[in-house]
Formats: structure tokens, C-alpha cells, sequence
């Protein structure tokens, strides 16, 4: 039963782990950083794999779980990103068929939300990746208001960033 | 640009390229080795800061024995070489826990944890070990000068026969210093033990992993 729980762990997790890297671009500063993070992610995900009754999907419930490491993760440390060497930010978006110009945007985007505070990050990346308010909220912890509130806060924010 | 408009870079972004295997995936679940190691260090230096601050409990006459053996010297000595120890060992133990990486390859790491292990050991068989020679080489300087003694003991000069004094002294020594050895061979099994053993499943699960490939 354990093994065969395991086994089906591990292939939803290694099918939906970018879902874990982009979280870790969006939170860690490093190389060093987005391995501890993601290796965190994962003890917690395994630790909680056993209260997932799979009443949500696993790519929901594993956005829940690694965005609440990445959180605390992000408060107990101090917030290296805010001194980091903004280039030194965005490391490893680089592929040969992706375009240019998106290449920069998307570098432009992720050195802006990584300016923004721990919950605004996790907001935006919600948004960004699709999702709907009631999962968001849920997703988040919060009532569904709430999560209009603060992610319409979030974008007046970011845009900022972006357009200064 | 509006917001919306970067919702399709983002969702264009390339993959990740150091995808994670699942057996990476799976040693990185199960694998708490790096915090039972910096564990071992904060106990380490707890019981460090437990030993010194009862030392500096222990009241002013105690120590009116070894004066009387002129034996203070080598108690001071002794103190200073044993501090001097203790601070490699948790300097050991500091690096021990430094060089422990999740992403070192399955052998190394198992090889760091048998290190790990060793430290501890020899740590623990230092300080029990410590302890029975030092209280066996006081109790025989006690014991060389037993006149002393009975003046220690027996301050008031009761008039008591020397011998039963010195009988009185061996037998509570040799029923002291065992159950004191007790309780601190415990106390060692239950902090660094209970450790070793998680590090020991850790090993365990480690070594199954090789096994797979």
C-alpha cells in the first residue's frame, strides 16, 4: 500500500514539478536557493501526501502545499532578493526556441514580481498561470472577496514595477 | 503592456531544464539528513552550555578537597584540554553539518552520513569514557592518602574508626559513579541515538536506492 502510494507520488510529482520550479524562480535568488526550496517542497509534500484525499486535483492541492513552503520559507529567511545582484535574479530563462523578445519580457516580468512581497508574489503567480478566483482563494487561504481585493492590489503594484 | 497580455509569455516560458528524477525526487522527500546533522550540532553545543553553566553551580567548598590534595593544577589542567576537545568535536560537528548537501550524489552523501556516525561516536565514547577515568583516578588520589581524607570527611574529627570512613567512602563511590555513568550513557542514547538511528533508516533507504539502479 505504502510503495503503491509512493510510486503514484512520485510520477504526479516529477509530471507537475514545474509548477514547483517556477515557484522557486519566483521566490529564490540562486541556483543554491531554488534547490533548498524545491527540496523543502517536496518533504512537505510528502509529508502532507497522506491528507490528500484527491477531492482536488494533485496540481491544485501541490500549488497549495508549495506555495505555503515557499511563504514561510521566504519569511523565516531574510529577504536576500531585495540585495541580490538584479542580474545575478533571473537565472536560467534561456532557450533557443523561445523568441526574443519574449525571452526579455518574460525576464522583465519575473525581475518585477520578485520585487513584490511574499503574498502579492504568490498572487500574481495564481493569475498568471490561470487559475480562477475560488481556486486562488482557495488556494491562498482566504475568502473568495478577499482574494479580489488583494489581487486587484497585487496588479496596481506590479504594474507599477513594470511601468514605472 | 496590460497584465493580461503577459499571461501568454508566461504561460510560453520554456521548461525547466534540470528536471528532477524521481529518484531525486524521492531522496529529497525522505532525506532529512541535513537537519538531523545540524540537530547533532545544536545538542552538541547545548549540552556544552548545560556542562558549563552547572560547573558554575557547583558550590565554593566542593572544590575544598582538591585543595587539600593539591590537585587543583591538574584538575585545571585537565578542564582546559577537555574544553579544547569538546570545541573540536562540535567543530567537526559544524562542518559535518556544512558539508551535507541534498545534492551531492547518493554515494557521497551515504559516505557523509558513515562520517557523521563516526563523529558522534567517537564523541560520546570520549566523554563516557572520560568519565569513568577521571573519577577512578580521583577516587585512587583520595584513596593514596587516606589520613586526608578521613579530615575531609570527617571535619569535626568525630571519633570514628579510619577504616569504616574509608570503607564508607569506596562503597558509596562504587555505587555513585555507575548509576551517574547510567544516567549519562542514557542521556547520550536518547539525544545523539535517537538521531543516529533516523541518519541509520536514512542510510537504509539510501542504500535501497542504489539498489534500483
Amino acid at each position: 500500500m505504502q510503495k503503491e502510494l509512493e510510486s503514484k507520488f512520485l510520477t504526479d510529482f516529477e509530471q507537475h514539478q514545474n509548477i514547483v520550479h517556477k515557484i522557486c524562480r519566483l521566490y529564490t535568488s540562486n541556483q543554491d536557493a531554488h534547490n533548498d526550496l524545491f527540496q523543502e517542497v517536496a518533504i512537505q509534500l510528502w509529508k502532507n501526501y497522506s491528507k490528500f484525499r484527491g477531492d482536488s486535483k494533485f496540481s491544485t492541492w501541490m500549488y497549495r502545499v508549495a506555495l505555503n513552503a515557499a511563504i514561510s520559507l521566504y519569511r523565516k529567511s531574510t529577504r536576500t532578493v531585495k540585495t541580490q545582484d538584479i542580474s545575478a535574479l533571473i537565472y536560467k530563462i534561456e532557450s533557443k526556441d523561445y523568441d526574443d523578445t519574449e525571452e526579455l519580457q518574460l525576464k522583465a516580468l519575473y525581475k518585477a514580481i520578485q520585487q513584490l512581497n511574499d503574498i502579492d508574489k504568490a498572487l500574481i503567480f495564481l493569475y498568471l498561470e490561470d487559475k480562477p478566483y475560488k481556486e486562488i482563494a482557495d488556494t491562498l487561504g482566504i475568502s473568495n472577496v478577499n482574494a479580489r481585493v488583494k489581487m486587484n492590489r497585487a496588479k496596481e503594484k506590479l504594474k507599477k514595477v513594470l511601468n514605472p | 503592456m496590460e497584465l493580461e497580455n503577459y499571461k501568454k509569455t508566461w504561460k510560453n516560458q520554456p521548461e525547466e531544464t534540470n528536471k528532477v528524477s524521481k529518484v531525486d525526487i524521492y531522496r529529497m522527500a525522505h532525506s532529512k539528513s541535513s537537519s538531523v546533522v545540524k540537530w547533532i550540532f545544536i545538542i552538541g553545543i547545548l549540552e556544552l552550555i548545560f556542562w558549563t553553566g552547572l560547573s558554575f553551580m557547583v558550590p565554593d567548598n566542593y572544590m575544598d578537597i582538591y585543595k587539600e590534595y593539591n590537585i587543583m593544577g591538574f584538575l585545571k589542567i585537565y578542564t582546559l584540554l577537555h574544553y579544547v576537545v569538546i570545541f573540536l568535536f562540535l567543530i567537526l560537528f559544524y562542518k559535518n553539518y556544512t558539508s551535507i548537501s541534498i545534492t551531492d550524489s547518493t554515494k557521497r552523501l551515504m559516505n557523509k552520513i558513515l562520517r557523521v556516525r563516526k563523529t558522534v561516536k567517537y564523541y560520546v565514547y570520549y566523554n563516557l569514557a572520560g568519565f569513568v577515568i577521571t573519577n577512578i583516578i580521583i577516587s585512587v588520589v583520595f584513596l593514596s592518602k587516606p589520613n586526608t581524607l578521613a579530615k575531609v570527611i570527617n571535619p569535626e574529627g568525630l571519633n570514628t574508626d579510619i577504616n569504616s570512613l574509608l570503607s564508607g567512602f569506596l562503597i558509596s563511590t562504587i555505587a555513585v559513579v555507575p548509576i551517574a555513568f547510567l544516567i549519562l550513557w542514557l542521556f547520550y542514547k536518547v539525544t545523539y541515538g535517537k538521531l543516529l538511528k533516523k541518519l541509520n533508516n536514512n542510510y537504509k533507504e539510501l542504500d535501497n536506492l542504489e539498489a534500483l539502479h
